[in-house]
């Protein structure tokens, strides 16, 4: 039988964490089948994870390439505050929204400019880049939530629903599909994993590799920025640091991501996949009343673990 | 009395002997050198002494004593140091402080601090002893070449050191840095150290050698004496004097015009100085040259993978931008040596490596066709008959040969006109090998212009139509492959610069 056995243990290798993450819903379900598995909880977890979703979509496309983006929690705040600030300015909302995105385009240009051009590492120039941006944020805001004198419909975005589906998880989906097919549908995206997997190799097969880097963190860069606008337009306010906690949980999301699916290898679905059991975590342990601490003391621990398991399932073979 | 013997010294990986019947002797104050080709089993000879490998045949004497040298912490127990053609020194550590690697710091007390003074003044002395200058307080990656073989010396130094082999100590060095390495290697002699030093270079290894012994394919052809050879003689030792002469490389083929001109090409990093030479449709050049003579670096220039000073190179008559890219969209195209390194992408699919050169032609709009991708795929894995589950099987679970085949069947995607391979068939099977060379003669059939880096000579000969020679990082000779023998190839590698050719 050890044929059934191989075939055993690829299906796990590919699809245990979306196994695990269904034995989560289920184990959920039943310690409380009244609050957490009802629609309107299910719907209400796509509202909540949709940041972490958009967010961590942007780092996959940086991680799909080799390289880290570090300054994304910082650049979704600077998102944030600006669309914030320009709306009090004035501006009408679709300036008010798309002028941010060209701020995080130039700004992720930058990033892949330094990271390819000088050759610094990604991981030292997205720290750096990160802190410039959370100083730059500082000073537009005075270190004080933008609040006053908000339009309404600044936050129709991150408020409206259409039915009884929120206008956000409709963003988190559409950014889902539209980055699953750039990254396995298109010739951008094949050239971005193939620099991930052989940087060299690539180059020699033709693939221009500093200017398709560039772009994964110019996209990067405004996933970021419009996570920070879509959580500004949610609460009708902009906090300076409001984006930098889901910097880690991106990266917890992507690493969980990449024991799905395509094994070892950052992919949309997989990511997606991540930010969903993150999500589902979260809500369900807060429904059975589990302080924060601990939430975070257990997401920590099964990152962790997934990554170990993947490893160990690899090591065997 | 001998230091070091060895009798019928062998080694096998597989089935393949790498090394058989090798018997030298090392004496007290000898230099001693150590020639042969590329392949010829130095490096596995150095390794058996060292402990590195393990022997499977043979016996090695140290000081008429049988001795088992498990480990190179054996070797240098006994007294033998290896000074690499790479240096390994720690860059951020000072002279002084890559002097102690391996070594006891000289601590005081209860709180074991080192005693720098102690380390410092050990250092000065033995560099004293040794009648080297240099400041040893500096780290070693503000030192030049020559200081950082004079700092391993040293380490070697530190310790007695009985035999000290060198393996191309002068690779990296100028020729008045070269003179400061011999100077030294003399006083080492006069103290008694023995000395087994590798090198291609004729010129010094008549300079310092005692003695010589030639390997060739693994196997040991002789010891002679330096008084009583030639340069000449031992180039007749190291190739086959007694195999066939080449048979003609042009078969029937017409050479058509001039397709890629190379002129005074030079490096960023000087690993080509002034390489120049013109490449037709319809032929195979052959590139060949010792280990170090740039011809990989040669190839990367070209192709835009290595920084260029100066120099030009043409394309069908018009400039080439140096970039891979453009190279590859003008029709020219690189067969990389390091297959896994640079050659392809082991977790992607064989599909995704073919097409990688060529997406472009399946692209329309935003989208890949992947209908069109998986014929033409599957029609040049055809072509070359690629062995595999399918095109959906990553290549890295495929054969060395096999996924040979599928850089070539890569290659092949982007319709190139000159293809530039080096060492196309390292690490395949025969038949594969053999497949190859059909294949390149059939392209070059076609008119495409071929160049075939190979450190197997007799394949070069076998395969090519013309050959250029390359002798640091220049190419020195240019012969049509009529005639000619290993022996005159081989002897145009071994002059020294500045003689005549």
């Amino acid at each position: 039988m050890a044929s059934s056995r191989v075939l055993t243990d690829r299906i796990l290798r590919k699809y245990g964490t979306v196994i695990a993450g269904l034995l989560v819903i289920i184990a959920f379900s039943a310690l409380s089948p009244d609050s957490f598995a009802t629609a309107g909880n299910f719907i209400t977890i796509t509202r909540q994870i949709s940041f972490l979703v958009i967010i961590s979509i942007g780092a996959t496309l940086v991680m799909s390439v080799g390289e880290f983006d570090l300054s994304v929690g910082a650049m979704a705040s600077l998102g944030g505050v600006l669309a914030a600030q320009l709306a009090v300015a004035g501006l009408p909302m679709a300036a008010a929204f798309t002028l941010p995105l060209v701020v995080a385009l130039a700004i992720g240009l930058v990033n892949g400019w330094i990271v390819t051009h000088f050759r610094v590492l990604s991981f030292i120039t997205t720290l750096g880049m990160g802190t410039i941006l959370g100083g730059l944020t500082f000073w537009l805001t005075g270190g004080a939530t933008v609040f006053e004198n908000i339009p309404r419909s600044f936050r129709y975005l991150g408020q409206t629903s259409w039915g009884p589906i929120p206008l956000l998880s409709i963003w988190m989906l559409t950014v889902t599909v539209v980055f699953w097919y750039v990254m396995n549908q298109t010739a951008f995206g094949r050239r971005l994993y193939a620099i991930g997997g052989n940087e060299q190799a690539a180059r020699v097969a033709g693939v221009r590799v500093n200017r398709n880097k560039m772009a994964a963190f110019a996209l990067c860069a405004m996933l970021a920025a419009l996570t920070g606008m879509l959580m500004a337009s949610r609460l009708g306010s902009a906090h300076p640091t409001g984006g930098d906690g889901l910097f880690l949980q991106a990266y917890a999301a992507v690493f969980l991501g990449m024991t799905a699916f395509k094994e070892g290898v950052p992919n949309i679905w997989g990511t997606f996949t991540g930010a969903v059991i993150l999500g589902v975590l979260a809500n369900g342990l807060t429904i059975l009343g589990v302080p924060t601490f601990m939430q975070d003391i257990m997401t920590g621990a099964i990152v962790i673990a997934a990554v170990i398991l993947q490893r160990f399932g690899r090591g065997r073979e | 009395m001998e230091r070091l013997r060895t009798e019928g010294l062998g080694k096998r990986f597989g089935a393949q002997p790498a090394l058989s019947g090798v018997s030298i002797g090392i004496l007290p104050g000898e230099v001693h050198a150590l020639v042969g080709e590329n392949g010829a089993g130095k490096s596995t000879l150095i390794k058996m002494i060292t402990g590195v490998y393990s022997v499977d045949e043979g016996r090695v004497y140290w000081e008429n004593e049988p001795v088992t040298i498990r480990s190179p912490y054996d070797a240098s127990a006994l007294g033998i140091r290896v000074i690499h053609q790479d240096r390994q020194l720690i860059p951020s550590f000072t002279g002084y402080e890559n002097l102690y690697l391996g070594q006891r710091y000289p601590v005081s007390g209860i709180a074991r601090g080192v005693r720098w003074k102690e380390m410092k003044a050990r250092g000065d002395a033995l560099k004293a002893s040794l009648g080297i200058e240099m400041d040893l307080s500096r780290e070693a990656k503000d030192m030049s070449p020559s200081e950082k073989t004079m700092l391993e010396i040293l380490r070697a130094m530190m310790d007695e050191c009985k035999l000290l082999i060198l393996d191309e100590p002068t690779a990296a060095l100028t020729d008045r840095e070269a003179e400061k390495l011999f100077a030294l290697i003399g006083r080492l002699v006069k103290q008694g150290t023995s000395i087994l030093y590798v090198s291609h270079r004729m010129e010094e290894i008549f300079r310092l050698a005692n003695r010589i012994t030639v390997l060739r394919n693994g196997r040991h052809v002789g010891t002679v004496n330096r008084d009583e050879t030639s340069r000449d003689a031992l180039v007749r030792m190291m190739t086959d004097a007694a195999g066939p002469p080449a048979e003609s490389g042009r078969r029937g083929r017409a050479r058509g015009e001039a397709i890629l001109k190379v002129n005074g090409l030079s490096t960023e990093d000087g690993k080509v100085r002034g390489a120049s030479f013109t490449l037709h449709k319809g032929e195979i050049l052959g590139l060949f040259g010792l280990a170090g003579a740039g011809r990989t670096e040669l190839l990367e220039a070209i192709y835009g993978l290595r920084a260029i000073r100066e120099g030009t190179v043409e394309f069908a008559g018009a400039p080439l931008a140096p970039s891979p890219a453009f190279c590859l969209a003008k029709g020219i195209v690189l067969i990389p040596e390091d297959r896994r390194g640079s050659g392809m992408i082991a977790g992607m699919t064989i599909r995704e490596n073919m097409s990688l050169p060529v997406l472009d032609r399946f692209a329309s709009f935003f989208r890949l066709n992947h209908k069109r991708e998986r014929r033409e795929v599957g029609r040049q894995m055809e072509a070359l008959q690629v062995k595999a589950t399918g095109m959906d099987q990553e290549i890295r679970e495929l054969s060395g040969g096999n996924q040979q085949k599928v850089v070539f069947a890569k290659a092949i995607m982007s319709e190139p006109a000159v293809f530039l391979c080096d060492e196309p068939t390292q690490a395949v099977d025969i038949m594969t090998r053999e497949e190859i060379h059909r294949l390149l003669a059939g392209k070059a059939e076609e008119g495409c212009g071929i160049i075939f880096v190979s450190s197997d000579l007799q394949e070069v000969l076998d395969v090519a139509d013309r050959i250029i020679v390359m002798r640091d990082g220049q190419t020195v000779a240019e012969m049509e492959n009529e005639g000619v023998t290993a022996e005159r190839v081989l002897s145009v590698c071994y002059r020294s610069n500045g003689e005549e050719s």
